[in-house]
């Protein structure tokens, strides 16, 4: 028996209701980070219950334990060499047979389990009907109903963990292969047994028949000659099934995840087709689906654009209010400056982004990911997000750039392979956000023309799309089309939603807000020290011969690095007027290469720090020093294409 | 009558025969491997049945029902998965 912490894990399938039953077990005690090393994030959470401190590590949704992703990889060593006291595996009972697949891998890990069989109320409206006392014998674990939503079954559910730990749950039941793969997979794990290794014996024979990378790595550098008999074994099930090992033991689960299901569910399938099929088919149809989605995109673009706007200007006049109050008692001295000007203009910045875009674009996107309108969204867009090397899961945090970068980049995580997740970030950071089009709009589609304005969404959506896949060829790794699960709609869990918002609201706060505050007390800093003048200077070069811009242009560039729309508000500082129509040196063709590189030049601080939080500081760097150059070869470029026209 | 998953028409009636992983990528190490077992992990194993709901357009991705539950596949994925068309 145990006393004092006890640690549980949650595992179990995509939008099977997990985060909903987190939630409900941890209330606010919430912290969400990354896993080690990892850009994936880690839900833990603090339960206490009769007396027991209750840990909770939220894994991430998956369908396997194998190494397709890094996801994957996470679950199954936290599960094997973490040894959490018992593993929560959360099952969606209206697609039960996928579920269980990833039951029977939970239990080849040997960890105690308690079978969360949760959406039961899906379950019933379509007609499914499950014994769970029976598959609770078959699985050799307790089987507990759950409807998470209304809480149905969450206490029934903590009390079975906290019995199980209590009790010393041992390992869950075995299932047996056919006849032939059971005798090697015995064979095998004899001799694994000899090995010191973190995993069961038994999971790493099968994992080694089923050529699983990591654990034939690890195993070669103990036993070399392990791999080969197992090799050996693998080649004799190949021939006598004439598939791949790996695929043989692959489709046996899923043999033994049918015939249980078959074994315990009974369906009657309604005879009406319900609301959510009818309300699938509508949006996901060919001609149709696409007039839904643009509505629903573009309201949500909308609501998110109207609402940030609103409360950001509501920000800047209350902060213009504290700015007066600041200067009535600190005065206007360096010292009062540089504080203002660089930790609280810093401070500004990061609140101005966070509450008004961060949240309502979190709020949002798990309504549609809970919903389960976002995996019809990907449908729909796979073909063209292809062009650009990605799949149909990208156009989402795509779209969201527009509005800003930050969440977008945040967005990103959506993708499943570390290397679709670099290439989204990439191409996300080069989508015109909010701040970059009221510089196109207000410099060039104000005093050009709007068709120049247009033009110049044009060319970035080219360069979206010619980066898109040169990134795409140079990045190692394999690409991956596009396979998921279309779960069915469903009410989303407003409060679940509201909590996970509010928690990474949190933790972008903490990570994003140090980085944006230095970063615009450095700029202050050499602003108060009078160095500004001199630093245009030095980038006259760049600025002047290059691109054709006046000197002060410089200065511009640097405070956009803060948010891009200062580059037009410092502009208009700088050169004493907001009227840019009348401005010597500052025609219509500077207005367009300047405004060409401001959309292109550099992803802004915040963007930065988010960069760093999800992909680490040297692609971070690396993706903002590209981008400068390419902004700056590009700029030249139009420069000159602009006067062969003579403009 | 062997197909091709992407040549399937909606509601046409199949079973998986086996999935062609090996393509002549350069410079991609293991590739095929993670691709097979992607789709087999999500239950395309050889022998079991499916039905084609729809396709996207545009060469878009295809709907299908397997195993109780709906997935869509890329075009590109599912011209690698070879069918037996049921009757």
């Amino acid at each position: 028996m145990k006393k004092g912490k006890i640690i549980i894990a949650l595992a179990g399938n995509a939008n099977v209701g997990k985060s909903v039953i987190f939630n409900h077990l941890t209330g606010l005690h919430q912290h969400i980070g990354n896993w080690p090393g990892k850009t994936v994030e880690k839900a833990e959470g603090t339960l206490h219950f009769k007396g027991h401190t209750i840990d909770v590590i939220d894994l991430p949704g998956i369908y396997s334990l194998s190494t397709f992703s890094i996801e994957e990889l996470i679950s199954r060593e936290y599960i094997a060499v973490e040894n959490p006291d018992l593993v929560i595996n959360v099952v969606d009972a209206s697609v039960l047979e996928r579920n269980l697949f990833f039951t029977l891998q939970l239990m080849e890990l040997e960890a105690p389990m308690v079978v969360a069989l949760n959406q039961m109320d899906m379950a019933k409206k379509k007609g499914i009907k499950i014994d769970h006392k029976k598959l609770e014998k078959i699985l050799g674990a307790p089987v507990v109903p759950t409807v998470a939503p209304n809480r149905t079954g969450i206490y029934e559910l903590t009390q079975a963990s906290v019995d199980a730990v209590e009790k010393g749950a041992g390992k869950p039941g075995r299932i047996r292969y056919g006849e032939e793969v059971e005798t090697r997979i015995e064979k095998l794990s004899k001799i694994v047994s000899k090995l010191q290794l973190p995993y069961p014996a038994r999971w790493a024979a099968i994992k080694l028949l089923e050529e699983d990378d990591e654990i034939k790595r690890r195993i070669r550098q103990l036993d070399p000659s392990i791999l080969l008999a197992a090799e050996k074994l693998a080649k004799e099930i190949e021939r006598i099934h004439g598939h791949s090992c790996s695929t043989v033991i692959t489709s046996e689960r899923y043999e033994i995840a049918g015939r249980i299901t078959r074994e315990v569910q009974q369906i009657v399938p309604p005879t009406k087709l319900p609301m959510r099929d009818r309300l699938h088919a509508l949006t996901t149809h060919k001609i149709l689906g696409y007039p839904i989605m643009a509505a629903v995109i573009l309201s949500v673009l909308f609501a998110i654009f109207s609402f940030g706007d609103y409360t950001s200007q509501l920000l800047s006049t209350l902060f213009e209010h504290l700015h007066c109050i600041c200067e009535g008692l600190f005065g206007t001295g360096i010292l009062a400056t540089l504080i203002w000007g660089g930790i609280i203009e810093g401070l500004i910045a990061g609140i101005t982004i966070a509450l008004p875009y961060l949240i309502p674009f979190y709020l949002v996107l798990y309504f549609l990911e809970d919903s389960g309108y976002l995996s019809r969204i990907a449908f729909l867009m796979d073909s063209l997000m292809h062009k650009i090397g990605l799949h149909g899961k990208a156009f989402i945090p795509a779209m969201l750039g527009f509005g800003c970068n930050v969440p977008a980049c945040l967005g990103c995580r959506i993708m499943e392979t570390e290397r679709e997740r670099l290439l989204a970030t990439f191409v996300v950071t080069l989508v015109p956000c909010a701040a970059t089009s009221v510089v196109i709009l207000g410099l060039v589609g104000a005093y050009v023309g709007v068709q120049w304005a247009l033009l110049l969404y044009l060319i970035d959506l080219l360069i979206i799309l010619a980066l898109g896949r040169v990134a795409f060829k140079v990045l190692p790794g394999e690409s991956t089309g596009l396979i998921m699960e279309i779960h069915d709609y469903r009410i989303p869990h407003l409060e679940t939603i509201v909590k996970q918002a509010w928690f990474r609201v949190k933790e972008f706060i903490k990570m994003a807000f140090p980085l944006i505050i230095v970063g615009s007390f450095i700029i202050k800093l050499v602003d108060v020290l009078g160095l500004l003048e001199l630093i245009a200077d030095i980038l006259s070069p760049v600025t002047v011969v290059w691109l054709g811009l006046p000197v002060i242009t410089g200065i511009t560039l640097i405070f956009g690095v803060l948010r891009k729309e200062l580059t037009l508000l410092m502009l208009s500082t700088l050169l004493g007027t907001t009227d840019f129509a009348n401005v010597p040196g500052f025609g219509p063709r500077e207005m367009i290469v300047f405004t060409l590189v401001t959309m292109l030049y550099i992803p802004c601080i915040s963007t930065v720090a988010v960069l760093v939080k999800e992909q680490g500081w040297k692609r971070a760097l690396f993706i903002t020093f590209f981008e400068i150059a390419f902004a700056i070869v590009v700029g030249g470029i139009a420069y000159r294409l602009l006067m062969l026209t003579g403009m | 009558m062997e197909k091709r998953l992407s040549e399937l028409e909606p509601g046409e009636i199949g079973v998986i025969v086996s999935i062609q992983a090996l393509t002549n990528h350069r410079h991609r190490r293991h590739h095929g491997w993670g691709f097979q077992k992607r789709l087999e992990d999500m239950g395309l194993t050889p022998g079991t049945g499916i039905t084609v709901v729809k396709s996207a357009p545009f060469h878009g991705p295809i709907e299908i029902r397997v195993r109780g539950s709906r997935l869509a596949i890329g075009r590109g994925m599912a011209r690698r998965i070879l069918v037996r068309v049921e009757k």
